[in-house]
């Protein structure tokens, strides 16, 4: 492949998708968390077992396929992929090789640039290891087999990314596509890349970064690497990424040797039966019909589309107010007060009702921003009505008398006063400050401005 | 403990027929009852050792029944024991029995072999006085082999028609689980008992047996093939055919079978044991060794050095070998190709012939000592007769037919997939006129 870029990332990126039970046998994939429980003798690999085909699985991963125009092949067939790794049950993985299920197929980014997917294949997680203290130090390692067996896709991209933050972008994107699909779990399942990174001025040299958990991660590893091989004499290698740095894991020779031959234990499944599937709306898609139809902020509308929940409050509320207004108070409001208590939409359980009243209320100008600010703090903690909220503690926004109060304030303040006519904008805000502050926020900030500036 | 147990055990201090014997096995009540079952070591059964016949396995008692023991417990069989076998089926004497293992003898002469891989299952069919089937397993011919050896009627399904569920797997696209029998009316009854969908085995067949096949005049197929085969075998089984009434015989032949059978199922039977094998490396279940100051690679290399025999580590190296990237295409593939090839000469063949027959064994049981001079390579050519059917996954079975010398001889018998009940009446054909 002939590259021109400064920089060239490729993503192959695990997915786990959102099923009730494992890959290959009845053991549940959430619930008791103590290690070792959620097992059984076929995702320990004893001998004599086998494994038969979750058909959720399939019709998960079919469903991604056909949401990213990714051709489906006609039938599903799998792999061992041999290699000895104490996560392993069987010393094998059960995997696809030369017949992925989906080849082809594309994410948009923003700007409309498109990433293409290679393939997109089915396969089996190994248990999760984990060292007592540190691994460099620990003396033994211990194994979790409650995750062996759980289902992924893994999805390769071309490498078709040329910084970090497209990267980023790209998980992010496709977070927001697999939300949709409902065939994931934000909260509960994994999802960990592996990126592949090269530099023109290292003639391309690719190295590979392994197990990146997250997005923000997945951009500071790629952004160290860069900077790494700008100061480095780079080879081709598998680095890891601990959080601060990469490091040499293994020099590549050659690839690995895996041995692959087919599962004989599984039969060859059609897969026609999980093509009719309806895909919804995605989020590219919601992003425009916004702009559209609501004339919004370009930027507002791929913000809240990204969020299926968020997106489909927006769409209800918008029924009610302004769509401007609720772009507004949604994407910046909301999402600050959600991000400040590191909560998603979902956990809050927000309810609409509350919500379009709270807007409504902001809408007819009976209380102000600050006020509104205010509520949707508390609305995000626990449900009640804004609008009696706001009759009780008497928070309706005071036009009547504002005057007398400028008045007076202007009276006490001299000195700045004095400064707002020798120009200081600053002693303005400070004068506005205290008058919001006699009428316990209720005034609007504009509305005493310019009576201000009108008094003196 | 019950006089049946009691005969086992008479019976396995002379031969070596058993690596367990189930002390408190008790007959139960169904369509089995009454009737002794043996169990080859490579099927699971719950809470018994079930080794394969290796020595890495020893200690592993497993967690569940395999799908046909459940149903042979349903249907009031006794679990007697777990029977005798060359480590995973490696073999075609019984000789590579797992370090530590005896090996068992031939029911007609000590000094002989009972064949294998299943050879304690057939030596026990051959020397129980009591009503008794024994469970066995076949990949390449380890039911057919011994079966003829030890003068027993052998019978191995359709690919697929038993579930294999619970079975410690050898080469799964090849394996299949059957049965050894003094008669063919105790094959049967077993057979409908056994056979029928598992959910738990992906393979297994959802259609139903068809024991009334209702074969007016059979027409048979004899394999014209006679190199290495012991002239006295031929004319036995040709004989055989020839006292059949009511049937028509013509020769046929099978070359592209023949001529690549034996690479080809050493080719895919390694590659897939090799793999299955992996996950015998000293944790979890089986043999465990000191991990101390060593890792993971270290430790399970010790582990496998020491507990496969030699038998075992030579298919791991030939099965790794032949997958491996750069030679992956040139055997593991090509080998699944020609199956396929090999599929299509039998199905070509049983658009006019009810059932193919030949001999079952080039020879008859050889001595111990005239094994130990064997190579490799030539006793994998005792598979010749019976890697065919085996490689197509269609049923076959070995039937007991003279003798040469008091040792046995056995003339095998195929149909096409799914014909079980037509090679039940076959059977019952050759053994009316016998």
């Amino acid at each position: 492949m002939k590259f021109t870029s400064e920089v060239v990332i490729g993503l192959e990126i695990h997915v786990q998708l959102d099923t009730k039970t494992k890959l290959f046998c009845s053991c549940r994939t959430q619930g008791e968390d103590n290690p070792n429980t959620r097992t059984c003798p076929i995702c320990l690999g004893h001998p004599g077992t086998r494994p038969t085909l979750n058909k959720k699985a399939l019709e998960f991963a079919a469903r991604f396929c056909l949401a990213v125009g990714s051709k489906i092949a006609p039938e599903l067939i799998f792999s061992r992929k041999s290699y000895f790794y104490p996560d392993m049950s069987k010393n094998f993985q059960i995997t696809q090789f030369e017949e992925p299920l989906g080849v082809g197929g594309k994410v948009q980014l923003k700007e409309g640039k498109n990433i293409n997917l290679i393939r997109v294949h089915m396969e089996e997680d190994p248990a999760a290891i984990s060292y007592p203290g540190e691994m460099s130090k620990s003396s033994y390692s211990l194994i979790d087999y409650n995750r062996s067996g759980n289902p992924l896709i893994e999805i390769v991209t071309a490498p078709e990314m040329t910084s970090p933050e497209e990267a980023r972008d790209f998980l992010n994107r496709l977070i927001s596509i697999l939300t949709y699909l409902k065939i994931f779990d934000v909260n509960r399942c994994i999802i960990k890349a592996d990126a592949n990174i090269s530099i023109k001025e290292r003639d391309y040299t690719r190295v590979e970064i392994k197990n990146i958990t997250g997005f923000k991660e997945l951009e500071k590893a790629l952004n160290y690497e860069i900077s790494r091989q700008k100061k480095e004499k780079v080879v081709q290698e598998t680095r890891g990424w601990d959080g601060k740095i990469t490091r040499s894991l293994r020099i590549k020779e050659t690839e690995a040797d895996y041995g692959y031959i087919i599962e004989p234990d599984l039969t060859i499944i059609k897969t026609k039966e999980f093509l009719n599937q309806k895909i919804p709306e995605l989020a590219h898609q919601k992003a425009a019909k916004y702009i559209q139809a609501y004339s919004i902020d370009p930027v507002d509308a791929e913000v809240m589309a990204m969020e299926l929940e968020l997106a489909e409050l927006f769409e209800n509320v918008v029924q009610k107010v302004d769509p401007k207004l609720a772009a507004k108070w949604l994407r910046k409001e909301l999402l600050r007060v959600l991000n400040y208590n590191k909560k998603s939409l979902k956990e809050v359980k927000l309810d609409e009702k509350y919500l379009v009243e709270l807007l409504e209320l902001v809408e007819r100008g009976t209380i102000n921003d600050l006020t509104a600010q205010k509520i949707m703090e508390e609305l995000v903690k626990n449900q009640f009505s804004p609008k009696d909220y706001v009759q009780r503690n008497k928070l309706e926004q005071i036009s009547d008398g504002l005057e007398e109060v400028c008045r007076k304030v202007i009276s006490e303040n001299k000195k700045a006063v004095d400064d707002y006519k020798l120009g200081s904008e600053k002693s303005l805000n400070f004068l506005v400050g205290q008058v919001m502050r006699q009428t316990k926020g209720r005034a609007s900030p504009q509305a005493v401005s310019e009576i201000m500036k009108k008094l003196i | 403990m019950n006089n049946i147990i009691k005969k086992c055990k008479v019976i396995d201090k002379e031969y070596n027929y058993f690596t367990v014997i189930c002390d408190d096995a008790k007959p139960g009540r169904g369509k089995l009852s009454g009737l002794a079952i043996s169990v080859k070591d490579c099927i699971c059964v719950k809470d018994v050792e079930s080794t394969a016949g290796s020595k890495i396995l020893k200690g592993y008692r497993p967690l569940f029944d395999a799908t046909v023991i459940e149903k042979i417990r349903k249907e009031g069989g006794m679990i007697i024991g777990k029977t005798s076998q060359d480590a995973f089926g490696f073999g075609s004497f019984n000789t590579n029995v797992g370090l530590g293992f005896k090996v068992p003898k031939n029911p007609f002469d000590k000094e002989r072999t009972t064949g294998g891989s299943s050879g304690g299952g057939a030596g026990l069919t051959q020397k129980a006085d009591f009503p008794h089937v024994a469970l066995t397993e076949s990949t390449g011919g380890s039911i057919e082999n011994p079966a003829a050896f030890c003068g027993v009627i052998g019978f191995c399904p359709t690919y697929g028609r038993v579930s294999r569920y619970g079975l410690i797997s050898y080469a799964d696209s090849l394996d299949k689980i059957g049965l050894m029998s003094k008669t063919v009316k105790d094959l049967r009854t077993v057979l409908e008992v056994i056979s029928g969908y598992d959910d738990k085995d992906a393979t297994s067949l959802k259609e139903k047996i068809n024991f009334e096949s209702k074969t007016k005049k059979f027409k048979i197929g004899l394999i014209k093939f006679d190199q290495g085969v012991d002239p006295e075998i031929k004319t036995a089984v040709e004989g055989a055919v020839k006292k059949l009434k009511n049937v028509e015989v013509a020769e046929v032949s099978l070359p592209i079978t023949f001529k690549y059978g034996i690479p080809t199922y050493y080719i895919i039977s390694t590659s897939e044991a090799s793999s299955n094998l992996a996950r015998l490396c000293g944790l979890r279940y089986g043999i465990e060794g000191n991990p101390k100051n060593k890792s993971f690679n270290e430790y399970f290399s010790e582990i496998r050095s020491q507990n496969f025999n030699e038998e075992s580590k030579r298919r791991i190296i030939l099965g790794t070998f032949a997958r491996m990237a750069g030679y992956r295409d040139a055997y593991y593939i090509k080998a699944t190709k020609v199956r396929t090839k090999i599929i299509d000469e039998y199905k070509n063949l049983f658009k006019t012939f009810d059932v193919i027959v030949s001999p079952t064994m080039p020879v008859v049981a050889p001595k111990f000592s005239e094994i130990n001079k064997m190579s490799a390579l030539q006793q994998y050519l005792m598979d010749v007769l019976t890697v065919g059917p085996n490689l197509a996954g269609i049923p076959h079975a070995s039937i007991p037919v003279g003798n040469k010398e008091g040792l046995p001889i056995g003339l095998m018998a195929c149909t096409d997939h799914l014909q079980e009940g037509k090679l039940l009446e076959f059977l019952q054909l050759v053994e009316d006129s016998s």
